[in-house]
């Protein structure tokens, strides 16, 4: 309370009002020191003991690393993130960059257009593939009735390209608004210049304009990459045979039941994510230096 | 200074952007359309037009009783999410130690972690310590989710306030709690309110985390959708993700006029 009996207003800035207390980050840190840490913690610990023994044990992570069958969904699990981060990519660089360079008055529209789908539930979105590609869906009925291709409809659901799509749809406006975030800040008279001294448009691109938003490609492909690889809901419904981390850990909960080995793959998951947070960091801290 | 001069390049760059939009808009159209279908099986196109699939979300009962405890457990895990947060970052905003950066990333961390690892971790932590599955745990759950974007909203918007008006309030003699009830509170509302709506509708979509808190009493709409399309096919998903949606637009319509769209694309 001192503070505010001080005739002179500080020239400092750095005291603290007395609201400011460090005591106000306590009810946000302890929640989540409690029912985020903690459960984490108890997750590592059930992954190392055997349940039978309750012995300590390291035979999950063994398993995990050494078997085929688990190397393979590792592999499936990382594959298909880096797939469909590097397809977001590729589709969402050209958006970004008509968004801030070509869109004009019509930006608003098109960043509306980007956050709306954001909004739809992932359900809804699962399910419109599902739609476009049913027995009696958009496609089929456009190959099968209007165009006469086929004679019989496909089964084109359970396949592994609508789930790379269905991912893509859902993960790459985050890369757009990732790379928008960037592009912004890029000064156009780099570019102006590069032309004046002679580059043409796709050199400058190519020279001048891309190396300058690799911190955007970079959160955005973390971003993209980190959540891919935490996504089931999308591979539940269309499936397409693919075995991935999240898929089996919501299988050993539902039908296996061996929740040891849930937890050991959880953990995996879960390194992955904590080396992507460091990455993201390590961005974030060049940019600001 | 605008080139109006459209050159190959500028057109083709056009027309991948329109075929972008209809990628990202077809799976969410077909939906909306297929929700108005009068066909009693799932097909595109539809056959005739009707409203009877929007009477038959209301006469399901899973759907409705799913959809109370939605929106309930939205609501709590937003209010708890503020009354948590909103304290935090009177601090965290103003502070420019190492430290309270480092506190502040790992306030945000849950955002980073995959939603099925905090799901699967905290149904058996909180069973262990008795709360087990219930609507409490489903609470705490989805709060852990939620508060990060509380904090990064409110922090955003309360970073960017010059501190002027808070110390001339507190110069002219008002206690610290006057200042923040009739200053600071009123000058970091749209960030509370924009947060708040964030964690709404993160809360009221999630399902990685719901799923493993289902029971009768405790299945969230998302859930209970999971399950409806696992076993059945038909038009009722489509219905209800419609009224989703347009509830999501309202809501974006609302953060727009209120927080600004432009400003969501500002990375924090």
């Amino acid at each position: 309370m001192t503070e505010f009996t001080l005739p002179i207003a500080p020239r400092r800035r750095a005291r603290p009002l007395a609201m400011r207390s460090v005591y106000l980050i306590a009810p946000a840190a302890l929640f989540l020191l409690f029912f985020f840490v903690l459960p984490l913690a108890d997750n590592a610990m059930r992954s190392f003991v055997d349940e039978a023994t309750g012995a300590f044990t390291l035979a999950r992570y063994a398993a995990l690393l050494t078997d085929p069958f688990y190397l393979r969904i590792m592999g499936e699990t990382v594959l298909l993130s880096a797939g469909v981060t590097v397809i977001s990519l590729i589709i969402g660089y050209p958006v970004a960059y008509f968004l801030v360079r070509k869109a004009g008055r019509w930006s608003a529209l098109v960043i509306f257009l980007l956050i709306a789908p954001l909004l739809t539930s992932i359900i809804m979105r699962t399910f419109g593939w599902q739609v476009l590609f049913a027995r009696k869906g958009l496609v089929n009925n456009l190959l099968v009735n209007q165009l006469g291709l086929l004679e019989q409809p496909l089964r084109l659901t359970n396949s592994v390209e609508i789930t790379i799509a269905a991912l893509v749809h859902v993960l790459v406006p985050l890369m757009v608004l990732s790379i928008t975030s960037v592009l912004q800040g890029i000064d156009r008279r780099l570019e102006e210049s590069a032309q004046i001294l002679g580059a043409n448009r796709l050199r400058t691109f190519w020279e001048v304009t891309l190396p300058l938003s690799l911190d955007g490609i970079g959160t955005g492909a973390i971003l993209v990459f980190m959540i891919a690889n935490g996504s089931f809901v999308t591979l539940v419904l269309l499936g397409g045979g693919l075995q991935t981390l999240p898929l089996m850990i919501y299988q050993q909960f539902n039908t296996t039941r061996d929740f040891g080995m849930a937890s050991a793959m959880s953990m995996i998951l879960l390194v992955i994510a904590i080396a992507c947070l460091w990455l993201q960091l390590r961005i974030v801290r060049r940019r600001g230096a | 200074m605008r080139r109006n001069q459209s050159s190959l390049p500028d057109v083709a760059l056009l027309a991948f952007v329109v075929l972008f939009f209809v990628f990202m808009l077809a799976p969410i159209l077909v939906v909306v359309v297929v929700s108005f279908t009068s066909a009693g099986f799932v097909a595109f196109p539809i056959p005739g037009w009707s409203t009877k699939w929007f009477a038959r979300i209301f006469e399901y009962r899973p759907f409705i009783d799913a959809l109370i405890v939605s929106i309930e457990v939205a609501i709590g895990a937003t209010l708890l999410s503020c009354l948590l947060g909103v304290p935090a970052c009177l601090y965290l905003a103003r502070s420019r130690a190492k430290w309270a950066n480092a506190v502040m990333t790992f306030l945000l961390s849950p955002l980073s972690m995959p939603m099925i690892v905090i799901g699967f971790a905290s149904l058996f932590f909180l069973s262990a310590i008795g709360i087990g599955v219930s609507f409490t745990a489903l609470l705490i759950a989805h709060t852990v989710v939620c508060l990060p974007y509380v904090l990064r909203t409110v922090a955003g918007v309360y970073a960017g306030l010059p501190r002027s008006y808070e110390e001339a309030a507190a110069i002219l003699g008002a206690s610290p709690l006057a200042v923040f009830w009739h200053v600071t509170l009123p000058l970091i509302r749209p960030g509370i309110m924009a947060g708040s709506l964030f964690s709404f509708l993160t809360s009221f979509d999630n399902l990685p985390i719901s799923y493993f808190f289902g029971s009768a009493d405790t299945n969230t709409l998302p859930v209970v959708m999971l399950s409806y399309l696992e076993h059945q096919f038909d038009p009722s998903v489509a219905a209800l993700s419609t009224l989703q949606l347009l509830l999501a637009v309202i809501a974006l319509i609302v953060v727009d006029r209120i927080y600004g769209i432009d400003r969501m694309t500002v990375s924090s």
